[in-house]
């Protein structure tokens, strides 16, 4: 990770918005897995955890303005929840990880972050809570695609009132709610930022 | 850490290794195999001074365990077996055991790795590899987390006791601004305090670590061991 040019108060800065994450993490993300239990959850978690995780990190960046200033602030953040106390905390140390890395990979395209860019830093982000299923239930359970495919398409059914029948629109439309609602976290990020920003000037 | 057996250390590095290692045997084994696994993992967890192992203490762990058993017979195959009056599958409840013995399997190579992992040797760990900076971010950002939730708690009771909370978008931002803004005002806090000590991030520090012969004997008996549970798998 480059460090040349990094203010000391660059990584102040890193440090004041990974632990801002990893404290909504180790609070908020523990309290969420106890209610929606991995196995039993493809959907709820994920997506409110990658949604917030994507604000504050994008928030991060805007006063971190560096390259890697995201994927330093997941790092931070992966490495506080990896102590804090409770069992199981791979598949979320996996997925803040991975979620920092395609922020950084979209915020790469060009030198100044523009407000597209933070949606489509955003919408990467937490489209990771789609493709994070399939890997860590391969990895942490044993369980093939095809198995988590199918209890994806069943649970969409579900929460769409759409027919199993229907899968491949299922999927599709699971993954397209993911975007959307990163999308939304990098639209707020770069407001968020804006307006902290503004309110810090002002004093 | 201190190995029981003989008494001689590991490095950070070492622990490092074994978490790999652990994560690469899980992704490879097929269910069948995963109990031998399952066992190299319980005989490290033990030399290293049974630390790690603590987690099987918890009723969490175990709560998770369980939990991916008795969902896996709900959820999974056909339910052809009656429990009581609850209809459950032996098939699910069977893929439902070696997940779970997946799982504390590597659950437990976490516990035994991050247990032998302090925060010091992390941050020692970043500064070897020529990254102070994050190893610094690392330190500061450990010690802002009680200073957050107390920030976090303020802003919330603040609006709550204004009635904000009628208007919930609103004072959703407004907390959120609120937050950042108090954290980033005691973040530069920090920037003063360390500037007036003179703190810099170029400056030299002995973070070496060293790589013993214990570090070593434990590499190659991973890799033996490792390559002996695939062929038998």
């Amino acid at each position: 990770m480059a460090k040349s040019g990094w203010t000391v108060r660059d990584w102040i800065y890193v440090a004041v918005f990974g632990a801002l994450w990893g404290v909504l993490e180790i609070t908020l993300g523990s309290y969420l897995h106890v209610l929606f239990p991995p196995l039993a959850d493809t959907f709820v978690v994920g997506l409110i955890m990658a949604g917030i995780g994507a604000i504050v990190a994008l928030v991060g960046r805007w006063f971190v303005p560096k390259r890697w200033a995201v994927l330093a602030i997941g790092v931070v953040t992966t490495i506080l929840k990896a102590f804090s106390l409770g069992g199981i905390v791979i598949g979320p140390m996996v997925a803040i990880l991975a979620e920092a890395l395609l922020m950084e990979f979209a915020l790469w395209l060009r030198a100044t972050p523009t407000r597209g860019l933070y949606i489509l830093a955003g919408a990467l982000a937490v489209s990771w809570n789609f493709f994070h299923k399939f890997i860590m239930m391969r990895i942490l359970y044993g369980r093939s695609i095809v198995q988590v495919y199918t209890q994806m398409v069943k649970e969409g059914s579900k929460v769409l009132g759409i027919d199993v029948a229907y899968a491949v629109a299922i999927i599709v439309i699971l993954f397209v709610f993911r975007l959307v609602v990163g999308g939304v976290a990098g639209w707020i990020g770069w407001d968020l930022g804006r307006l902290v920003g503004r309110r810090l000037a002002r004093e | 850490m201190t190995l029981a057996v003989g008494g001689f250390r590991l490095n950070p590095i070492s622990y490092l290794a074994f978490l790999v290692w652990t994560l690469g045997l899980v992704a490879l084994l097929p269910d069948r195999s995963v109990g031998l696994l399952l066992v190299a993992v319980l005989g490290v967890g033990a030399l290293s001074g049974g630390g790690g192992l603590r987690i099987l203490a918890r009723g969490r762990f175990w709560v998770t365990v369980v939990s991916i058993i008795v969902l896996s017979a709900l959820l999974l195959g056909p339910r052809d077996v009656r429990l009581w009056v609850v209809p459950v599958s032996r098939e699910g409840f069977l893929i439902g055991v070696w997940m779970a013995v997946r799982a504390v399997a590597l659950m437990l190579a976490f516990a035994i790795s991050l247990g032998a992992l302090s925060i010091v040797e992390t941050v020692r760990i970043f500064e070897a590899a020529n990254l102070r900076g994050l190893g610094f971010a690392l330190g500061v950002a450990l010690n802002l987390g009680p200073v957050l939730r107390d920030a976090v708690e303020a802003a919330y009771h603040t609006i709550r006791l204004r009635g904000g909370f009628r208007r919930p978008i609103r004072a959703a931002r407004l907390f959120l601004v609120t937050v950042i803004a108090n954290a980033l005002r005691y973040g530069d806090d920090v920037v003063k305090s360390a500037t007036a000590r003179a703190f810099d991030l170029e400056a030299k520090t002995d973070a070496a670590i060293a790589v013993g012969w214990a570090d070593a004997v434990f590499l190659c008996v991973l890799v033996a061991g490792g390559a002996a549970i695939l062929m038998l798998a």
